[in-house]
């Protein structure tokens, strides 16, 4: 079980964990074109991100996509090939990992086991000899910050995962680091518990103002934990972006489908529309950057779909072509619906009624291209679809990207 | 530790007392029987005696010599065990692999041979002891204390090492990793980190060498010079005793062994029963 945790506010003076010099704007912690080789693979390739002061930015990639070297190497524990690691304007590419002042949260924490919670949090006081008042009332002041006043006592093996985390997090802040670095920190614990554990790190970050960087695989806790998101894949930086850029504006395919579900067909770029067979996306806006004939690729998400059974899309819903329901099936708090669209037919003409031509009544006959959609749970009186209808498709929002995924490296 | 047994039949399981009785009945005049034996002989002239052997001061200065040279070369091993260990598990270097079987290597090697290269080393004639230490000159390395301590040393050297190797490769890297990122020089996390992961190791390691050396017999007798009362250790004093012939000499000698016994008897009691305390030190959670 685990206990509620209320972060204990600061009362007694405010006390900032953030390091001493720092300027209260600009930026803590920035890389600039790291590569890395590991023999003869390609690990990391130009990637630069800057870190704000007092931002959480989260580094997600799938495994392999090497967000963790990049922690490394802005930790000290690994030298890149290639590209500088600057903390505070600092050049601190070729300083050991002692002399650099990063906190970083290891995956299992790596508590030491043979220290009290309070040793723990005391050790990097310790080791720079503060005096032993001062290393006190440091340690006291954190055992609150994080709730762990009666464990001061315990060993790491006598904490819950949380509270272990807890420490981790106290024994960084007593040498107010440059930068936190959290290195997969919900990994190793259940769903529930991450959950949990999110929100109370995000509290806590917020409340001591120190620049972070997460490293994760798991999409929904990289668009809860940041401010912003930078989205690796295989040792290159796709997109960085606050979670509403990178979700609903992604820049790449890869970020599209690597952060949530996303829809993709392929389409060519006519007369400021997409055309994608016989159907005919309108968008101005959005295919502003390409050029006639251009071959693209039309990426939505699943609840941007919106779906009619007359003709009559609602306001804002652009529309794309018709398409039959497949399947309908409930996901807990909204309903997937599984929809091949009919992109072979010509796009009806303004009030011409609909003609429906998908056949999906056997499975050797089915033709069209398959959608997912999700949308809201629907209350009573909203029309309720099943296998078998025939609706008007449309979207409320969409990106346009080039498609040259196969000519990328 | 606890112990679960699967249930094979139905009703009364003969093979329970069979496979116990079989192991017993093995070990019985294999290991057993020797050594009650030794407490049989070392008491069968009474108590009186017994205490009187035990007392005589070529026996008392005999278990001295054995304790401080075992003592001296457990110190060592420990301490080198670490440093290689370390290395060893650190560092990658050309011939890694070969330093590892050569420090594994004294265990193969008869003890007595052990002894003879000692001596083709540091003797009189040795090829270094020939100008260090010539057989005209003041100083001797063998037939002294010091070269007990080189033979407990040698056939020793691998114990120490391969107790706490495998600590420290099994060790998790983060640990040290965290404790660099806090700030700390490679010496304070070695001291502060490193080291108390390991005591469980360093105290069985240190045991178990300790065991090994005062029972040292093979490379001893040809590096000490066996002189009584002088350089002689327990086990010699019990192999001379056996030799001399003397009426009671056997009992005598059996005395030695029984505290010899129980002496290792204690060690391998406590790498036992305190293993759980040593295992918990090495754990991480």
């Amino acid at each position: 079980m685990i206990p509620k945790m209320a972060l204990a506010p600061d009362t007694d003076q405010h006390v900032s964990w953030a390091p001493d010099r720092e300027q209260r704007t600009g930026v803590a912690a920035s890389v600039r074109g790291l590569g890395k080789r590991f023999r003869k693979s390609r690990v990391l390739e130009d990637v630069s991100f800057d870190v704000a002061e007092g931002e959480s930015l989260v580094l997600l990639g799938a495994s392999g996509s090497g967000k963790t070297t990049i922690l490394r190497i802005m930790a000290g524990l690994e030298q890149p090939d290639k590209g500088r690691v600057i903390l505070h304007g600092k050049d601190v590419t070729d300083l050991p990992a002692r002399e650099r002042g990063v906190g970083v949260i290891f995956q299992a924490y790596a508590l030491f086991p043979r220290m009290t919670v309070e040793k723990n949090i005391g050790f990097g006081l310790k080791i720079r000899r503060r005096p032993r008042k001062e290393r006190r009332q440091t340690v006291d002041r954190l055992l609150k910050l994080v709730q762990l006043e009666e464990h001061r006592n315990k060993y790491p093996w006598q904490l819950s995962g949380g509270q272990q985390q807890r420490v981790a997090i106290a024994r960084t802040l007593a040498y107010k680091p440059q930068v936190l670095l959290f290195d997969e920190p919900f990994g190793a614990l259940d769903a529930q518990t991450r959950v949990h554990l999110r929100r109370e790190i995000r509290a806590l970050l917020r409340q001591v103002k120190v620049p972070s960087v997460f490293i994760t695989h798991d999409q929904e806790e990289a668009l809860e934990l940041g401010d912003r998101i930078a989205v690796l894949n295989d040792g290159h930086l796709e997109q960085v972006g606050t979670p509403d850029e990178v979700y609903n504006h992604p820049a790449t395919e890869y970020v599209a489908t690597f952060l949530g579900a996303a829809n993709l067909l392929l389409g060519v770029i006519t007369n400021q529309a997409v055309e994608i067979g016989s159907a005919s996306l309108p968008a101005a806006r959005e295919t502003r950057r390409f050029r006639e004939g251009q071959s693209v690729k039309l990426v939505f998400r699943p609840e941007d779909v919106c779906l009619s059974q007359d003709a009559n899309l609602p306001e804002g819903c652009r529309r794309l072509a018709n398409g039959v329901i497949e399947e309908v099936s409930f996901v807990g708090a909204y309903e997937r619906l599984n929809i091949r669209l009919d992109l072979t037919h010509r796009h009806q003409a303004q009030n011409e009624a609909p003609l429906y031509q998908v056949t999906i009544n056997t499975p050797e006959k089915m033709t069209g291209v398959p959608i997912i959609v999700t949308r809201p749970k629907p209350d009573t009186n909203a029309p309720r679809y099943k296998a078998g209808d025939r609706v008007a498709v449309g979207l409320t929002s969409f990106s346009v990207l080039p498609n040259y995924t196969l000519a990328r490296r | 530790m606890k112990i679960s047994s699967l249930r094979h039949v139905r009703g009364f399981d003969v093979a329970r007392p069979v496979s116990i009785g079989l192991m017993l009945g093995i070990m019985l005049p294999l290991v057993i029987l020797p050594l009650l034996s030794i407490f049989v002989v070392g008491t069968r002239k009474g108590p009186g005696f017994f205490w009187a052997s035990l007392v005589a001061p070529e026996a008392v200065y005999a278990l001295k010599l054995s304790m401080v040279t075992s003592f001296w070369a457990t110190v060592f091993n420990v301490i080198f065990g670490l440093l290689a260990a370390y290395v060893l598990s650190r560092y990658d270097f050309w011939g890694r692999n070969a330093v590892i079987v050569t420090i594994s290597l004294p265990t193969a090697i008869p003890t007595a041979v052990a002894g003879f290269a000692l001596l083709a080393l540091w003797g009189p004639y040795g090829t270094l002891g020939r100008f260090l230490f010539p057989p005209e000159g003041k100083h001797q390395l063998m037939f002294t204390a010091y070269a007990i301590i080189l033979a407990n040393i040698f056939v020793t050297f691998p114990l120490a090492f391969g107790v706490i190797k495998p600590v420290f490769d099994t060790m998790s890297r983060s640990l040290e990793e965290a404790s660099a990122t806090i700030g700390a020089t490679r010496w304070q996390t070695f001291w502060y980190v490193t080291l108390p992961s390991l005591r469980g190791a360093i105290v069985g390691g240190a045991l178990l060498t300790f065991a090994r050396a005062v029972g040292e017999f093979g490379s001893t007798i040809l590096v000490s010079g066996n002189v009584a009362g002088h350089t002689q250790t327990a086990p010699l004093y019990i192999f001379a005793k056996y030799n001399s012939g003397e009426i009671g000499s056997l009992e005598a000698a059996n005395a030695i062994a029984i505290v010899l016994a129980l002496l290792s008897f204690v060690i391998f009691s406590v790498l036992f029963f305190a293993r759980d305390w040593l295992e918990f030190e090495t754990q991480e959670v």
